[in-house]
């Protein structure tokens, strides 16, 4: 066996580094989501698809992979991410457009000191807290933060900022000055960059003796704290952790749309649409909420384009995902692979499918009738 | 000043009416209803049919007994609207909520914001993506009350202030008085041993989230009569606000929500007309204020949430 793989429970891995390996299967995948991550540009060209709606999609799903962090290891469901984002974003926007920094690296840099700085802040507010009330802990800090930008004239109320150092042209990226194609082409492959070394290091960091505590805090507080981990001062640093991602996706977002304002970044809603992202996209996984991200986002993007009942499409696709995927998009390709082989071997089963998604239907139904009939006639 | 409180009475009697369900629901069923908003929505919407239609029937008033008339059959009117919400709300609850309760909290938010969505669209198809005015405000501020007394204000905003302390009565006598009620309660308490007793926890939920969508949809009746009208992302900050006002009170709490939204309502009226750069910041500052001196909230619960 050679330094990269290695032989564990019968099974070929992939060993990228100590903890971090790969099954056969998932290894194929990855360097097959890599390489369709590296041609989206080509995809887009030659398809009807939108380069934008999914450039937007990733940095939103890049933020989810914060919140994930808190969600899959803390077990904590945080309302407030688009805190981060939005801070994030307007970090990027301030420096362009109050201090005329045109260097969009620097940008990203500011973007990420600034949302680090209210992570840190509001983590320190509510690491102490569990289930419904870090929610909506999360959520009011959201909340008062937009209220101050949408107020602020510094922040130019809810008209925003915008991404343009000398009021004209985009900042440079790499000490160059693009076209608008090209800014768009060059920050897309950043994109990808900054978001495989994003992902790298979150499984790193789960996989650190750290991300093992943070496990435990999940599990039980209680216990984490009689084996000697101090709770709140984790859970506090994985919320900074999941800060500095969902600022680097805030930045990233405003370097994109060139233009920040307070609505699309920053609103309760965002925070909202974050979360779901990962649990769409399964939030048992690391990679899942990116793909929740891209799928969610160009559904909110892209589906007023093709449909006029756009947003009941979107709500039919979660309630269809709670209902029937559980473990969200990602999560649940091993179960369908594993039901879609045995389907092809013994392919009555696929009569019992239908005859239970019917009968669950049916079932839905006639309890809603009996609801209705009670409610409205008294009796059933 | 006075002005501004009772602009703060009449926002938070709407609060609380929208409120008041949200908050029995998460104490008894234990979800966070993020369809509530779309509730209220679809109440105003509601109003504007059958209000429109009711006060078509009568004529417009042209003196103070013929405006009383026409007051109570407004009245009567969106009740009725608001009872659409009632089977709408049971059919909801028993087709969608019901098989997710043993579910994880994230499943039920995400499920909740699912139906929002889909509630957003369906009131788009059936009343057309702008928005609607009942248009019988002014008729109603006929009807003489602080006039009386020497002062001049609105008496729609007077008439909503005495419905959502009546709504609040009900609600307190519903809850502490009847047998149905205090099974109610028992059930949010402990839905085992309830269901032992030969409680239909089934049923109780049911009933709950109907009385929860009842009075969100008459909240929303009664701001489409109003002087605002019913459009289709109205239920959206008041979503975000009822969090607030509910979590202030104590997540379950009926007291706490009543008190809760009278004192965002009051509140950020008060302070809006000095400070307007902190009209949104102030029932957030309030609600961060509240949790972090008293987690549990003003009032605790009176079903313990599981």
């Amino acid at each position: 066996m050679s330094r990269f793989l290695v032989e564990r429970d019968g099974q070929t891995r992939v060993r990228l580094s100590e903890g971090m390996e790969l099954t056969k299967s998932q290894s194929v995948l990855a360097v097959l989501g890599l390489v369709v991550l590296f041609a989206v540009p080509d995809i887009t060209r030659l398809t009807s698809l939108s380069f934008q709606a999914i450039h937007r999609g990733i940095l939103f799903g890049l933020a989810a992979v914060g919140l994930n962090l808190l969600l899959r290891h803390t077990e904590l469901v945080s309302f407030g991410h688009a805190a981060f984002f939005g801070v994030g974003a307007y970090g990027a926007a301030v420096l362009a457009s109050h201090f005329d920094v045109s260097s969009g690296l620097l940008l990203l840099v500011g973007s990420v000191l600034a949302s680090t700085a209210i992570a840190v802040l509001i983590g320190y507010f509510v690491a102490g807290y569990l289930d419904i009330y870090f929610a909506l802990l999360t959520l009011a800090f959201n909340q008062v933060l937009y209220a101050f930008v949408l107020q602020s004239g510094y922040f130019n109320y809810s008209d925003g900022l915008s991404v343009r150092p000398d009021g004209l042209n985009p900042p440079t990226l790499f000490g160059l000055q693009w076209t608008s194609s090209g800014y768009d082409l060059i920050l897309y492959y950043f994109t990808v960059v900054v978001l495989v070394v994003s992902l790298l290091a979150m499984w790193k960091l789960v996989n650190s003796p750290f991300g093992r505590a943070l496990d435990a805090i999940g599990q039980d507080r209680t216990r984490a704290r009689f084996v000697g981990i101090p709770v709140e001062k984790y859970v506090w640093i994985a919320f900074a952790i999941s800060g500095v991602y969902g600022g680097l996706a805030g930045g990233l977002f405003a370097l994109l749309q060139l233009h920040v304002s307070p609505e699309p970044t920053l609103y309760a809603f965002v925070s909202g649409e974050i979360l779901f992202m990962a649990i769409l996209g399964g939030f048992g996984t690391l990679v899942g909420p990116v793909i929740g991200g891209v799928v969610l986002v160009y559904l909110l993007i892209q589906a007023p384009f093709y449909v006029e009942y756009y947003n009941a499409l979107t709500g039919l696709v979660l309630i269809a995902v709670v209902l029937f995927l559980p473990e969200g998009i990602l999560g649940s390709i091993p179960k369908i692979g594993t039901g879609l082989a045995r389907r092809r071997s013994d392919p009555g089963l696929l009569r019992e499918d239908v005859a239970t998604v019917g009968s669950s239907l049916r079932r839905g139904v006639s309890r809603a009738v009996t609801t209705v009939r009670i409610i409205v006639f008294g009796v059933n | 000043m006075l002005e501004h409180v009772l602009n703060g009475l009449y926002y938070g009697s709407i609060l609380f009416m929208i409120a008041s369900g949200m908050t029995i629901i998460f104490g008894v069923l234990g979800i966070l209803n993020l369809a509530h908003g779309e509730l209220y929505a679809l109440g105003a919407f509601c109003a504007f049919s059958i209000v429109g239609f009711v006060a078509g029937q009568v004529a417009a008033p042209t003196g103070p007994a013929t405006t009383i008339v026409f007051g109570l059959v407004v009245l009567a009117g969106s009740l009725a609207a608001a009872a659409v919400l009632l089977p709408v709300g049971g059919a909801l609850e028993a087709a969608f909520i019901r098989p997710i309760y043993d579910r994880d909290e994230v499943y039920q938010l995400l499920l909740t914001y699912g139906l929002l969505l889909v509630l957003t669209d369906v009131m788009k198809f059936v009343w057309g993506p702008s928005p609607v005015d009942v248009g019988v405000f002014s008729a109603i501020n006929e009807i003489p009350t602080t006039e009386l007394v020497g002062f001049s204000y609105p008496s729609y905003n007077v008439l909503v202030i005495l419905i959502g302390v009546a709504v609040f009565a009900w609600l307190a006598w519903f809850f502490d008085r009847t047998k149905t009620g205090r099974i109610v309660r028992a059930t949010a308490i402990n839905r085992e041993m309830s269901t032992a007793i030969g409680v239909s926890t089934d049923r109780m939920f049911t009933l709950v989230f109907a009385i929860g969508a009842f009075f969100a949809g008459f909240g929303g009746a009664m701001v489409s009569i109003g002087p605002s009208s019913a459009s289709l992302g109205m239920g959206l900050s008041w979503l975000v606000l009822s969090f607030v006002v509910i979590v202030i009170g104590g997540l379950g709490s009926l007291k706490g929500a009543f008190v809760g939204a009278l004192l965002v309502g009051v509140s950020s009226r008060v302070v809006t007309p000095y400070y307007p750069q902190l009209e949104l910041a102030v029932p957030f500052l309030l609600m961060v204020l509240v949790l972090l001196v008293r987690p549990e909230g003003l009032y605790g619960t009176w079903g313990e949430i599981q």
